[in-house]
């Protein structure tokens, strides 16, 4: 996820920003993703994830350099929006349709769609081709909303908050799809919420949002690496306050204290290693960001 | 589903729900396995960490490749894995258990034999 030259990147942004007036909601943010991953982009609300995404796409004037698949989003919007496949927050799918209606209606207006793909993920759904939007429920909705964008043709899909409102059975029917149809080694998938846990095993790549800069963009593999957390008893509590790290919290059975890079020896005995959670690491770096700029991610 | 412990690497823990599957006979022994995405989509795992998983069955010698037709089931991995476990069962927990019998004073006698 570090920046660099990569002419395989799909997006590369180096040194990102975008404000509204004198409000900064972007800040120097410089990430890449590579084909293949699947890439969480977490915050919380206000974090900034829907204006990168939306600079992602072109809908927003930026500073510093950004590529998306090759191409200036602003710039090259139109070309750009054919080879994407993007689900904004607010997507609404005409509730009068029948869902045959909607896939005729995409593969007219856009050329890399495939009708006979869409009709093949509607049916791997509860959905059928004959439905109408207005009769199915929100969850369904949704479903159909990716199968109509993972027939595009594309190397990159962009879902902003895609299962905000949904109830676990749907959220677990959206992403199994989303898996199973789209992630083939080849196309990625950048992904926003705030739902953190649901997803964390999901993905293969991680950028963490907070104020509208960039707290953290690593593999979930470098993550592991970086981060060691130690369960621990309660007799062993101060030894690890006293080793400063990123975050104490509780888990099942007892302690856990979560740092940045391998704990002194001494102390590290005093504990098991945990896998550190998203979450935990989330709470860790929004709360005190301080602690990553001046390390310069 | 069981959510994932935070100890063991969570490709380790798909290796070993995978392989108490195949110790039930889930896929049979011959028959190929579930594709990465089809498990993947099923426990909602990167494919990356399905892979490793994978990798690591196969390198247990419980897999095989065939030709353009994908991971199968090897013939004899129920059988190894039996062995395995009973391997561990002897090696770890029969001492642990040994010690623990002993110490509340339990006979072979005061056990239930009748399934």
């Amino acid at each position: 996820m570090t920046p660099t030259d990569d002419k395989a990147a799909l997006i590369q942004a180096r040194g990102l920003g975008l404000h509204y007036g004198a409000k900064r909601a972007l800040d120097d943010l410089s990430f890449s993703v590579a084909p293949g991953r699947v890439v969480g982009l977490l915050g919380h609300n206000g974090a900034g994830k829907t204006s990168l995404m939306k600079a992602l796409v072109g809908l927003h004037a930026v500073d510093g350099e950004l590529r998306v698949l090759g191409l200036d989003p602003r710039r090259d919007r139109v070309a750009l929006l054919q080879q994407l496949a993007y689900i904004p927050d607010v997507a609404i799918l005409p509730g009068w349709a029948k869902v045959s209606q909607l896939i005729t209606l995409v593969a007219g207006l856009h050329p890399k769609f495939s009708a006979e793909r869409a009709r093949a993920l509607i049916r791997r759904t509860s959905v059928g081709l004959g439905d109408t939007v207005k009769h199915l429920s929100k969850g369904m909705v949704v479903q159909v909303h990716l199968a109509l964008v993972a027939a595009i043709d594309a190397k990159l899909m962009i879902l902003d908050e895609p299962t905000l409102g949904l109830d676990v059975l749907s959220r677990k029917a959206f992403y199994e799809l989303l898996i199973d149809e789209w992630c083939d080694g080849e196309r990625s998938v950048l992904i926003s919420t705030h739902q953190v846990e649901e997803i964390e095993t999901l993905l293969s790549d991680v950028l963490m949002l907070n104020e509208g800069r960039l707290v953290l963009g690593l593999s979930l593999e470098d993550i592991d690496r970086r981060f060691v957390a130690l369960g621990h008893d309660p007799a062993a509590a101060d030894a690890m306050a006293a080793a400063h790290p990123l975050l104490r919290y509780r888990v099942q059975g007892g302690s856990a204290a979560l740092f940045d890079g391998a704990p002194p020896p001494e102390v590290a005995a005093l504990g098991q290693r945990l896998r550190p959670s998203l979450v935990d690491l989330f709470v860790a770096l929004t709360r005190r960001p301080e602690i990553n700029r001046t390390q310069g991610l | 589903m069981e959510p994932w412990d935070h100890q063991l690497p969570i490709y380790q823990q798909l290796a070993d729900r995978l392989a108490a599957r195949l110790l039930d006979g889930e896929p049979a022994e011959g028959t190929p396995m579930p594709s990465v995405r089809a498990l993947a989509g099923n426990y909602l795992l990167n494919p990356l960490t399905v892979s490793r998983a994978l990798q690591a069955l196969d390198e247990d010698g419980l897999l095989e490749h065939r030709r353009g037709l994908g991971l199968f089931v090897r013939p004899g991995a129920r059988d190894r894995l039996r062995q395995a476990a009973r391997a561990r069962f002897l090696g770890q927990e029969w001492p642990a258990l040994r010690q623990r019998l002993q110490r509340l004073g339990i006979t072979d006698h005061d056990l239930d034999w009748t399934a």
